[in-house]
């Protein structure tokens, strides 16, 4: 381990510990919200289930806002619901809040586009089996799906680690944040290289382990 | 056993079925025909409400569907199964998941499933695919899963969308000859749609012909049988002989 690793040992601990809280947060949301808000969002477009032109257009509305604010100025914008939930706007738990609201906009867009790749005739299948709206999620609709819902939370995973590296603004430390204040503003270029070399170790393991999963649940 | 009466269906504002009337007697098979765009298709996804008339009543057993709440509809399509020109497993299950999660929608009990699932692939000739994949499997075997999938409810009709549509001729009288022995041995009413006439007249007693979104007329035949070819090989060589004949 290089001496100037060594010698920020315990912050950067700390910094790792922060990144996974709120890359951690990030992904609940995304599963416990994003899933079923992008399934929404699938099941009322036209034709589908619970077609429903004004319930899509609202969902479509939300989703495409959320994600067309540059990040940072979200985690501004947002501050006064994070007070709200949180109670103060300052900290990591703070943080959470602006990443889990942009984990659910992004994934959920990713979910309603790996549902709309099952083919309509399974669909029409399980229908036709007497399945109701939900049976056909449950056990059509996510079954046929399921690698490319791997995939797209593997590629939001990527996307909230990536996020999360800005949330030294609020105070919510994280690896890039430390990359940032000893690296960058202390000079210790050596040191912001390290903390990126964490980086991309990070999202070549998530993306290995979400590409190889995704290929092992795909048997069609 | 199902009757239309005074049905109609438009797609946006295009009328596709126009006041028609049908009566599908229990115990036949009765065949749809008609050229694509004829509405045969959809005249058929009406049988079980895949889609919804505009104007008339739709009656199975003297129920009219129309009038059923999302939860008594839902029971009443497990009288009827369903199968379609592209099978439509679920790719993600094995043929057994496949049977398995119809018998689960219709409430069978867990312990009763294996036996069930064996019954439907004893039925079809599938037995020792139970654990296959359908990307494993050819066209034919794949429409044999869907049916075992469509008769594991023991549905009273099956309902057939161009079942024959997108397989070889010798796959084609192999999937007949199923369809027509789940009729002679189980009693079970079916309907089948298709746009060849050899389909058709091979099993059908009586046959239904569509035009332009009407019935034009319905006749009692004496089904033909089902035209052998043994081999994929033999078809292929009748089809390049007659080909290359008058050339020779």
């Amino acid at each position: 381990m290089p001496d100037i690793v060594l010698e920020y040992a315990a912050e950067i601990r700390l910094a790792i510990g922060q990144t996974f809280v709120m890359v951690g947060i990030s992904i609940l949301a995304a599963l416990l919200l994003g899933l079923p808000l992008g399934t929404w969002l699938y099941l009322s477009r036209k034709g589908q289930l619970l077609s429903n032109q004004f319930v899509f257009s609202i969902l479509n509305l939300f989703v495409n806002t959320i994600r067309s604010f540059p990040f940072l100025l979200l985690v501004v914008f947002l501050i006064p619901f994070t007070r709200l939930i949180i109670g103060t706007a300052i900290g990591t738990a703070a943080a959470t809040v602006p990443l889990a609201v942009i984990a659910i906009a992004h994934y959920s867009r990713l979910v309603e586009q790996s549902l709309l790749e099952v083919p309509k005739g399974v669909i029409e299948a399980a229908v036709s089996m007497g399945a109701s709206t939900r049976e056909v999620v449950l056990k059509f609709l996510f079954v046929e799906a399921r690698s490319g819902l791997v995939l797209g939370l593997t590629t939001s995973i990527v996307s909230f680690i990536s996020y999360s590296t800005i949330m030294g603004v609020v105070g919510g430390g994280g690896i890039g944040d430390f990359a940032v204040r000893y690296g960058y503003q202390q000079f210790q270029t050596e040191l912001m290289l390290y903390m990126i070399l964490i980086m991309v170790i990070l999202v070549q393991l998530i993306q290995f382990t979400g590409t190889t999963a995704a290929r092992l649940l795909d048997k069609r | 056993m199902i009757s239309l009466q005074n049905v109609s269906k438009a797609f946006s504002g295009q009328p596709v079925i126009q006041s028609v009337a049908l009566s599908i007697e229990q115990g036949e098979i009765h065949g749809i025909i008609g050229a694509s765009g004829a509405g045969k298709s959809t005249l058929l996804r009406l049988m079980n409400l895949l889609e919804r008339p505009d104007t008339g009543r739709i009656e199975f057993d003297g129920m009219d569907l129309t009038n059923l709440s999302n939860r008594q509809l839902r029971q009443t399509r497990q009288n009827i199964g369903m199968i379609f020109q592209d099978f439509n497993l679920v790719g993600n299950k094995t043929v057994e998941q496949n049977i398995a999660v119809s018998l689960e929608l219709s409430g069978v009990k867990k312990r009763e499933w294996t036996n069930r699932i064996e019954e439907c692939l004893r039925f079809v000739g599938l037995e020792s695919f139970a654990r296959k994949y359908p990307s494993e499997l050819s066209g034919g075997q794949k429409q044999r899963v869907a049916i075992a999938r469509a008769l594991a409810n023991r549905p009273r009709v099956l309902l057939c969308d161009e079942p024959t549509s997108s397989l070889d001729p010798s796959t084609t009288s192999e999937i007949l000859r199923v369809l027509q022995n789940i009729n002679q041995a189980l009693g079970v009413t079916i309907v089948l749609v298709s746009h060849e006439m050899q389909v058709i007249q091979s099993i059908c007693n009586r046959v239904t012909i569509m035009a332009d979104g009407q019935i034009e007329t319905t006749i009692a035949t004496e089904p033909a049988g089902i035209t052998e070819i043994t081999s994929d090989a033999g078809w292929f060589l009748t089809q390049l002989t007659e080909r290359r004949d008058p050339h020779a």
